[in-house]
């Protein structure tokens, strides 16, 4: 159901009538890719040779291909890890919270969002796999029956948490955007020319007929769903910053870290998700439903979680200060004026400072001006992590221990192949499936301008849409 | 009535049908269709679908099952006739003795299934106790070295033993005149043996010589007393020990022997602990582990030494030496050296590394001064562990370039590598009618001789040793010999004509002494000790004739720039450089492995210009040292440059290969003996860069309370003394919490306790815990990655104060260079640490898999079949004791160490995993010894004693510092350590109860190490906190 306010601006600008969404929502699907897709595509695919090559080289020669040491026994490989985890939040944070908040805005991005939060999370679930040192056996922490008696997972390990909160995650994540592909796919079916589309788009609707009871259906497990979603939101990465708040390591051991990374999770996600769009607009041309509204909506979540990171980064220094432990008092200076001061500068530049620009509005609606700080804000992000992981372990207790950590060739190449991995589902995903949600964005749509363009808002502020009717052409 | 349970299974059975009777005979009711399955003529299967496609899956799976065994097979063939005494997985021990240097230690060889896989200390020598050394105890890999020879050669060529023993003889009567040049020999039927060998060629000249020559003491106990040979010293009765440069507890004479003699005085609880003054240029270990220590320029020794003779005589109301002004140290130290050692005379001990005669001369008149002669300097018991004759050996290189010495026997020796001159040693070898090498690999002596006859591993060999006068060791055979190898002894005494085989020979020269049970029970003792009544020697030769060079190099030599050459533990004087265990030992003061190095002092880095990691070139007359990389010592003399000699070896094994610079080449010869070090060279910076594998790069405990001391007086004031955070402030305040509920504390509850005191840091047990648990070698380049394997290792801390000797604070502890610190003056303390075993341990609450966890006898296991390597328990492991196998370490061409051949992998215990890539392993405290304890006492059916479990790293070490047991046993010695004042545990405070407690290590020094208000429970440099914060941001 839509209310049409007479005072709020449309969110979706151009006065497109149904017809003009689907046609332009299922052109780059029903037409030969362009230049800029093969471009993109050719690029990642290229970038995932990388990845593969150089993650396959770890897990055949050992992880001595990686820089780690007795002493960082973590570096890029969970660095990289959390950074995914979190990317994929603003996704979960847009289809399910927003839905349940009833924010309509969501509607033209969430479908790119919840992607977006898929290949992440795969990104992310391959960090888990491949920092293992013995990646073939990664199944045992998961538990399962076995025959070896009472050989079983350890429920204090916090590492135990993270299978079940990465696994649930990407299993909702996937339902969900699943559904609500469903009424898209049957729209895609609906229109194809060929056999071959036909048949596959076919099986992926999974027979919708767009009657009023599978509308009914199909809106009712929207809502479950966003419900089951709504919680990971908060949980994920809560569980992800247990793996460092639950250890005594200086610098991890920090009740502050659930909120402080949910946060986190949320700027970085929305930054990618900005990096994202933006590109989207352009290279599809789909400014008319990703407007720059929604770009000034994203800026704000990003002004607010940026802050709230960075209060987060003041709070663990006054902690350290105020708890009188020598140990974290020393791993919090060794942040910011240790070897690896620039990490924590970079960090800080990146993350607090940076986004304070977006209390201007003419900031937060310039695209360019955006995706350069949407690029900025996943650095910091990415190095909030590397600070945490790194700077903590290298110089923990025992002097005696301390050493320094530098990556090798094959952690830089994964973790730039991962881009590629991440870019290479992404581009086979708006090339095969409808990258905005048309089904919901019809549902938002001017009613009026189906009809008559020259109505003025007013005379329609009261009419109701049948959602049931707007499949197809 | 037999039949009374009868049944019948149908009237046909009843009946006896003759039908039901055939079938009784199958088994199966149905015959089974082979038949029908395969066509016996035509041998095509005859299945139809159905039956084919049973076949084929049970073919299928059969293959799929089958293949799923993917280890090799290795044929491992059981015993026939089973050997007698040989029972598989019980090991047997075998006493004999230690050949890796000529302290010839009495040792016990553990076996198994006729490997022999461990060397012990033999714990009844009366002289030894036990005690091994990391170079003893890596010998061992000596013994599986793929690279020694494997036969005779003659001229480049395999040959056979009876081809050499053909030639050999011939060659050796061609000779004019011959030179057998063998290391310290103390074996008394070696020594027949080479006499039957001069017998036989009487133009044979016999000459002692050792790579790096401690020659000059027994010369000059010869001009003193009349004996050629080194005193027998007693660290043990010795109250106040003063050393000029010897590094008695690392590599001088007899290390272990000494360390163990040395541990005995430095028990805290024990009033009269020593007083030990160390007066050297670089950092040793004795120096480290001193009380009182005071850098000088090598030049400068001897005028020291004069002086304290000076000081001496003056108390003593004797003539001085000379009359040239007296040399002091900083804070008077000779003048109160003088005081203390007086005091304490007659159980005061003044000992010289100096290689010069006249040097060591005035060192025995200032013990005799002391009256030390008989109870710390013994002459009656003397000591036969070194001997080298420098003066000869130049004149044989002489000889031999000139061709006036034409046949040449090298036995266990490599002058060619390790004599300064050793070029012009190699061209005249060639030069020789004769050469020979019993050396056991290819060095750089042996490929310059006509004739190689390996000499068989000590562990193969038949001997007897006579390291102290009246103590006799055996060496046995543990194993038969590897390669085609003959114990040189019996070349010798084959080329003399006699061709009895040495066990023979040894028997019947010991005849006469033992025999029969008396024999047996020597050799099984290992050891045999004969009272000695001897009256002490009195000291006839004059001490004078030194003065005025000493003063002269003291005055003149002020501000030249000096070379000192040292010899470093485990790869000592560079025989044992291609042994990769002591490669990868790390150095217990500089924490390098696989390098030697230009150690400088921070001062004299500043005036030269250079840092850590440059390369330096130094020069001097006879040539110079190129491209050695620099590191900044603390605690090194200035205008002083050390480098340790033992590397840059260019044959003989790859380990040892490409590792280094050979320093010898900058030795000197003064007054025929070997000077190890230059007076004025010249340095300057070289081109490129080179980073040192350490495996410890910060080496202050930045005022943290991990390191604990007190000096003594505050320690017989207090028994509490420096540890008061302990008592006060943790122990007893009852504020520790924990999430976790207790543990079961009943049964046993394993435990260690780590003297501070008493450890010298000298890597003893970080070798024997390598051979114990086979820990792999990794190599320079991953341990400069920071991967070494060890899974004990020793923290070294160096403690400084400002130039008013007082100590520094925190603040300034984090900021040294800008300090403006004293480094020449600088406390160390060595803190070995394993795995603590705590009892509420970080590893295993984060364990996923549960592959680390709790035994219900207080031990942290290790499931290495469970690990799935997510490293996250070494993340949380505070200690950082927890080593993950980064790379498959066997089997791997990267890693071409002694895993990584059939023979090398001999080494390895069969009782502890080999561990695969991609799992975490750490210390286990010796499960397998722990468990073996167990067995045995449940076999002999009686309770577990303390002492009767010994894990590796306690039984090796030579200081007795560590000590392990049940604390659940009320009479165990580890439990009496736990209750002592002086134990405290490493960050306690957290709370996760380690298994490892640590002794306040107290020094036998006045000034108060702990300021007086400390008693409030707060360690002296820890400010308030907060403070710090403020300081720094």
């Amino acid at each position: 159901m839509s209310y049409e306010s007479p005072i709020r601006d449309q969110l979706v600008t151009g006065g497109k009538t149904y017809r003009d969404v689907t046609r332009e929502i299922t052109r780059p699907l029903e037409s030969a890719p362009s230049k800029g897709w093969w471009f993109g595509f050719s690029l990642s695919t290229i970038v995932l040779i990388i990845w593969i090559y150089a993650t396959g080289y770890s897990m055949v020669v050992g992880l001595g291909a990686w820089g780690l040491n007795k002493t960082v026994g973590w570096a890029f490989d969970i660095t990289n890890f959390v950074f995914w985890v979190g990317i994929g939040h603003a996704g979960t944070l847009i289809s399910a919270v927003l839905l349940l908040f009833r924010q309509k805005w969501r509607m033209s991005i969430n479908r790119s969002a919840e992607a977006m939060t898929i290949f992440a999370v795969i990104c992310a679930a391959s960090f888990i796999l491949s920092h293992m040192g013995r990646p073939w056996v990664a199944y045992w922490p998961i538990p399962l029956p076995n025959a070896f008696g009472t050989l079983w997972v350890n429920f204090n390990s916090p590492l135990v948490w993270d299978v079940f909160a990465i696994s649930t995650y990407f299993s909702v994540s996937l339902v969900f955007w699943y559904i609500g592909l469903i009424p898209d796919i049957a729209t895609v079916r609906d229109r194809a020319t060929t056999a071959g589309r036909k048949f596959w788009y076919s099986f992926f609707a999974m027979g919708w007929t767009g009657s009023a009871r599978t509308w009914h259906r199909y809106e009712v497990i929207s809502l479950i769903l966003a419900g089951i979603s709504t919680p990971l939101v908060l949980s994920v990465h809560s569980i992800v910053s247990m793996d460092f708040a639950t250890s005594l390591v200086p610098g991890w051991h920090t009740t502050i870290f659930p909120p402080y990374f949910v946060a986190g999770a949320i700027f970085s996600g929305f930054g990618m998700v900005l990096t994202l769009l933006i590109i989207a607009r352009e290279v599809m041309n789909y400014k008319d439903y990703i407007t720059e509204e929604h770009l000034d909506a994203m800026a704000k979540i990003i002004l607010v979680t940026g802050t709230m990171v960075g209060m987060a980064y003041i709070t663990e220094f006054f902690v350290a200060a105020y708890s009188g432990v020598e140990y974290e008092q020393y791993a919090f200076l060794n942040r910011a004026f240790g070897p690896y001061w620039w990490a924590y500068w970079t960090m800080m530049s990146c993350n607090l400072i940076a986004p304070q620009v977006f209390w201007f509005r003419k900031l937060r609606t310039n695209p360019t001006f955006l995706f350069i700080m949407s690029i900025i804000v996943n650095i910091g992000m990415w190095f909030e992590r590397f600070v945490i992981i790194v700077t903590s372990l290298h110089r923990d207790f025992l002097p005696s221990s301390w050493a320094m950590y530098a990556p090798s060739i094959v952690e830089v190449s994964i973790l730039i192949g991962s881009f590629g991995l991440f870019f290479f589902l992404f581009f086979l995903f708006i090339k095969f499936l409808p990258s905005i949600n048309m089904a919901e964005v019809k549902s938002i749509i001017p009613t009026h301008a189906h009809a008559d363009h020259g109505h003025s808002h007013a005379s329609h502020a009261h009419e109701v849409i049948e959602k049931g009717a707007v499949h197809g052409n | 009535m037999e039949n009374k349970n009868q049944y019948w299974k149908g009237l046909e059975e009843l009946n006896n049908d003759p039908k039901f009777l055939e079938s009784k005979k199958h088994e199966f009711a149905e015959g089974i269709p082979l038949d029908e399955v395969f066509n016996e003529s035509d041998g095509e299967l005859n299945a139809n679908r159905r039956d084919f496609l049973k076949y084929f899956g049970f073919s299928i799976s059969a293959v799929a099952l089958a293949a799923c065994n993917k280890a090799p097979i290795k044929n491992a063939i059981p015993y026939i006739v089973k050997p007698e005494n040989i029972t598989p997985g019980i090991p047997n021990f075998y006493a004999s003795t230690c050949n890796a240097c000529s302290a010839n230690c009495s040792i016990l060889v553990k076996t198994r299934e006729g490997r022999p896989i461990k060397i012990e200390g033999n714990a009844d020598s009366p002289i030894f106790k036990g005690a091994t050394c990391g170079a003893g105890q890596a010998s061992l890999l000596g013994l599986y070295d793929n690279e020694r020879l494997r036969g005779p050669k003659s001229k480049g060529a395999d040959t056979t033993w009876e081809k050499i023993d053909s030639e050999v003889p011939a060659a050796l009567a061609s000779a004019k005149s011959i030179a057998l040049v063998t290391s310290t020999i103390n074996s008394p039927s070696t020594k027949k043996a080479i006499a039957e060998f001069t017998a036989k060629y009487p133009q044979t000249k016999h000459i002692r010589y050792e790579a790096f020559s401690q020659g000059a003491i027994s010369s000059a106990t010869k001009e003193a007393f009349g004996i050629e040979v080194v005193p027998g010293y007693r660290f043990d009765l010795a109250k106040v020990i003063v050393s000029f440069g010897a590094d008695f507890l690392g590599t001088w004479i007899s290390p272990a022997e000494y360390t163990k003699q040395w541990s005995k005085t430095r028990t805290a609880e024990n009033k009269n602990m020593s007083r030990h003054i160390q007066i050297e240029s670089t950092l040793s270990i004795t120096g480290s582990n001193a009380d009182v220590r005071y850098p000088i320029k090598p030049s400068a020794e001897a005028a020291y030494i004069i002086s304290l003779y000076n000081k001496i005589a003056v108390l003593a109301g004797a003539p001085a030496l000379g009359s040239l002004p007296p040399v002091e140290l900083a804070i008077n130290g000779i003048e109160n050296a003088a005081k203390e050692l007086w005091a304490a005379k007659g159980s005061s001990l003044v000992v010289s590394s100096s290689n010069l005669l006249g040097v060591q001369l005035v060192i025995h008149a200032i013990n005799q001064l002391l009256g030390n002669i008989g109870t710390t300097v013994d002459l009656v018991n003397y000591s036969n562990q070194h001997y080298s004759d420098d003066l000869a050996f130049r004149q044989l290189v002489q000889d031999l370039t000139s061709g006036s010495v034409d046949g040449v026997v090298f036995y266990n020796v490599n002058p060619v590598y390790s004599y300064p001159e050793g070029t012009k040693l190699a061209e005249a070898i060639k030069k020789a009618k004769v050469s020979i090498s019993s050396n056991s690999n290819l060095d750089e002596t042996s490929e310059n001789c006509q004739y190689l006859t390996p000499d068989s591993h000590f562990l193969e060999s038949w001997n007897d040793s006579e390291p102290k006068a009246g103590y006799y060791t055996f060496t046995q055979p543990t194993i038969s010999p590897v390669f085609n190898t003959r114990q040189m002894q019996e070349s010798m005494m084959h080329w003399a004509g006699n061709s009895n085989n040495f066990y023979d020979y040894m028997l019947a020269n010991w005849s006469g002494k033992l025999s029969g049970d008396n024999w047996t029970k020597a050799l099984h003792d290992g050891f045999y000790q004969e009272t000695l009544t001897a009256a002490q020697p009195k000291m006839t030769g004059s001490a004078a004739g030194i003065e005025s060079l000493a003063y002269e190099l003291y005055t003149n030599n002020k501000s030249k720039i000096e070379l000192k050459l040292y010899a470093k533990v485990g790869v000592g004087d560079g025989s044992n450089a291609h042994n990769p265990w002591l490669q990868e030992l790390p150095d217990p003061i500089s924490k390098v492995t696989w390098d030697n190095y230009a150690c400088i002092s921070n001062a004299t880095a500043k005036e030269l210009g250079v840092k850590d990691g440059d390369k330096i070139n130094i020069s001097f007359k006879e040539g110079k040292l190129e491209a050695l990389p620099v590191l900044v010592q603390p605690g090194q003399a200035n205008n002083v440059i050390a480098v340790a000699v033992g590397y840059g070896r260019t044959n003989g094994g790859k380990s040892g290969l490409n590792v280094g610079i050979n320093a010898y080449p900058a030795s000197l010869l003064i007054n025929g003996t070997h000077f190890y070090g230059q007076m004025d060279v010249k340095v300057e910076k070289a081109a490129g860069s080179y980073e040192l594998a350490q495996t410890q790069t910060h080496h202050t405990i930045q005022g943290r309370a991990l390191i604990k001391e007190a000096s003594q007086n505050e320690y017989s004031h207090d028994t509490k003394a420096g540890n008061h955070d302990h008592h006060k402030a943790i122990k007893d305040s009852g504020n520790l919490i924990t999430l976790w509920s207790e543990r079961d504390t009943k049964g046993h509850r394993w435990t260690m306790a780590v003297d501070l005191n008493k450890c010298t840091g000298c890597g003893s047990c970080v070798v024997s815990c390598n051979a114990e648990n086979n820990v792999p070698v990794v190599g320079r380049q991953e341990v400069l990655n920071r991967r070494e394997m060890h899974w004990i290792r020793i923290d070294r801390y160096y403690r400084f104060r400002n130039k008013d000797n007082n100590n520094i604070t925190r603040e300034e502890e984090y900021n040294l260079e800008s300090t403006g610190v004293d480094f020449e003056n600088v406390s160390v303390t060595h803190q070995p640490l394993m795995c603590q075993q705590c009892g509420h341990a970080p590893c295993e609450t984060v364990c996923p898999v549960l592959a680390t966890v709790h035994s219900s006898e207080g031990l942290n296991h290790m499931a290495y079949n469970r690990c799935v390597g997510t490293r996250y328990c070494a993340n949380n492991c505070p200690y950082k004791v927890r080593r993950f196998n980064w790379f498959k370490y066997r089997d791997n061409s990267q890693f071409d160490f002694n895993f990584n051949n059939d023979l090398g992998r001999m080494v390895i215990n069969p009782d502890v995993t080999v561990r695969s890539r991609g799992v975490m392993e750490k210390c286990s405290f010796c499960v397998q010894r722990i468990q073996a304890g167990k067995l045995k006492a449940k076999l002999e059916n009686r309770i577990i004693q303390d002492g009767d479990i010994k894990t590796a790293c306690q039984q090796s070490c030579p200081a007795d510092a560590i000590i392990f047991g049940d604390i659940n046993d009320e009479k165990s010695e580890v439990r009496k350590y736990f209750q002592n004042d002086r134990a405290y545990f490493l960050l306690e405070e957290y709370n996760v109860q380690p298994s490892v407690a640590y002794m306040t290590k107290v020094r036998n020094v006045d000034e108060l190490l702990n300021a007086p208000d400390a008693h409030g429970g707060k360690k002296h440099e820890a400010p308030k906190a907060g403070k710090e914060v403020e300081h720094h941001s």
